[in-house]
């Protein structure tokens, strides 16, 4: 089976949302009918503060080429305070794949709340344009690999 | 009183109080061994073994890790525990470890019993190892080390040798500012007063490199890595049970494959699980069979946590464990 000469590469992006603001805020997104890159994958997890450094690592072990998480603004976490977890919880491991050299702009937080459709589709099409420039992500999944 | 004999007899006196009253179930601290270069982990139960004591700058090894064995004992069915505590000998980073142990509930207090020692810098054995070449071997048993000044004499069987201090001490004593135990129940020494603070100067070449500079870098130290699991093992700070690295169920985390990919995922998951917690011993470079700089990886959260949420891990009982709490002004920026 030969591939067609027309495939480009597209990026594969991994997003975490969480249930309450910016999952609800990406389905306000599909009802508006808003167009956004569909290069996105979305995993539903309950609070942005769900996610586990090595969700992120994992994903780009297995070939992601970006990966976002998203969770409510400062202060309207569904469960007071998850948000303020997952900051500081992944503002370090943005810093460590800064340090090791491992493309830290292909991991990314925002904030969506449940009524910014708008706005989540911005950052989705910001994210994978930004992904589209970097290309493929290879240092953390074959880099090594014969 | 900073010198070493003099500490070292305080320190004896006080484990063989211990351990004639009966106050501790027996006392760890370091003695003399089969290396010259560097003291072994002893545990002393009678009042008459605290002679082997030990006090000298090759007092390396973070004994608190024995500590973490203790309280995870399980005893054998009928098997009566003896819950008296346990007394160690610590330097000023133990204890700070030993501090970060009892902050996250894994060693009670009243459980250790803490002789705290000044410390003015431990010498690296492969260091020390090769300043002692031109000596035979034979005639290091009976070594004794002082410091002088700002550098060690080595006291061998018919004579001693004077070993610059940059060239022996260990890389972890260069950029430490604590020289202090900052949790004891016997404090032996002079306090020792200092003032500047760590400012990371080994990460700083790191840093400024670009960033596919710094992935060579970090691909060629990690390609070395056997994933022994030394560094892991060693850590009094990994003391979870069933670790992330041995879970099979629901899938493997990180594969027993020894490739570039996992050993990426292994340092970069340790150092986050260390994070805000590390106090920099650095035991787990010291067990490193392949130099790697684990350290460094360690270090520079270390840094960040205290620049970014102001964390001091190691310093207070009472302080916050970084990830198990938060601060509503954390510093976001790069977040849309």
């Amino acid at each position: 089976m030969t591939e067609s000469s027309e495939q480009k590469w597209e990026p594969r992006i991994i997003g975490f949302l969480c249930n309450w603001c910016s999952y609800t805020g990406a389905d306000l997104a599909g009802v508006s009918r808003i167009q956004y890159p569909a290069n996105i994958r979305i995993i539903k997890v309950m609070c942005s503060g769900r996610v586990n450094p090595q969700f992120v690592l994992k994903a780009f072990q297995e070939g992601a080429d970006g990966v976002l998480v998203s969770g409510c603004h400062p202060g309207d976490c569904h469960y007071i305070e998850g948000n303020y977890h997952a900051r500081r919880k992944l503002t370090l491991l943005k810093d460590l794949l800064e340090f090791m050299g491992v493309d830290s702009s292909r991991f990314q937080m925002s904030w969506v709340s449940a009524s910014e459709g708008q706005k989540f589709a911005e950052v989705v099409s910001k994210f994978t344009d930004q992904i589209k420039q970097l290309g493929p992500q290879v240092k953390l999944s074959e880099e090594g690999l014969e | 009183m900073t010198d070493y004999p003099a500490l070292e007899n305080e320190i004896r006196k006080h484990a063989r109080e211990w351990l004639e009253s009966g106050a501790v179930k027996y006392v760890v601290g370091y003695e003399r061994g089969a290396y010259s270069t560097i003291a072994r982990p002893g545990i002393f139960y009678k009042p008459e073994d605290v002679e082997r004591l030990i006090w000298d700058p090759t007092c390396v090894n973070n004994l608190t890790k024995i500590l973490v064995e203790e309280i995870q004992y399980k005893p054998k069915r009928g098997e009566e525990p003896d819950l008296r505590p346990v007394g160690i000998v610590v330097k000023p980073c133990d204890s700070k470890t030993i501090i970060e142990l009892i902050k996250e509930n894994i060693v009670p207090r009243e459980r250790v019993k803490i002789i705290g020692a000044i410390s003015l810098g431990s010498i690296n054995p492969d260091k020390l190892e090769k300043a002692v070449q031109s000596i035979p071997a034979g005639k290091l048993k009976n070594l004794k080390i002082v410091q002088e000044g700002e550098d060690f004499v080595v006291k061998y069987d018919g004579g001693e040798l004077k070993v610059p201090r940059d060239g022996v001490l260990n890389d972890k004593c260069k950029v430490c500012k604590n020289h202090n135990p900052v949790i004891h129940d016997v404090f032996i020494g002079t306090k020792v007063e200092h003032h500047e603070q760590d400012d990371y100067d080994d990460l700083k070449e790191i840093e400024a490199m670009s960033e596919d500079e710094r992935y060579q870098y970090w691909k060629e130290q990690l390609s070395r890595c056997v994933r022994c699991y030394a560094c892991r093992d060693t850590c009094p700070l990994c003391y979870c049970v069933e670790c992330v690295f041995d879970k099979t169920k629901p899938f493997n985390w990180n594969e027993k494959t020894v490739d570039l990919p996992e050993n990426f995922f292994y340092h970069m998951v340790r150092a986050m699980h260390l994070a805000g917690r590390c106090i920099d011993c650095g035991e787990c470079e010291r067990a490193c069979p392949m130099d790697i700089p684990i350290r460094k990886l360690n270090r520079i959260l270390l840094k960040q946590a205290k620049e970014r949420f102001k964390i001091y891990p190691g310093m207070n009982i009472e302080d916050d464990v970084m990830f198990g709490s938060y601060d509503t002004d954390d510093p976001g920026e790069g977040i849309w």
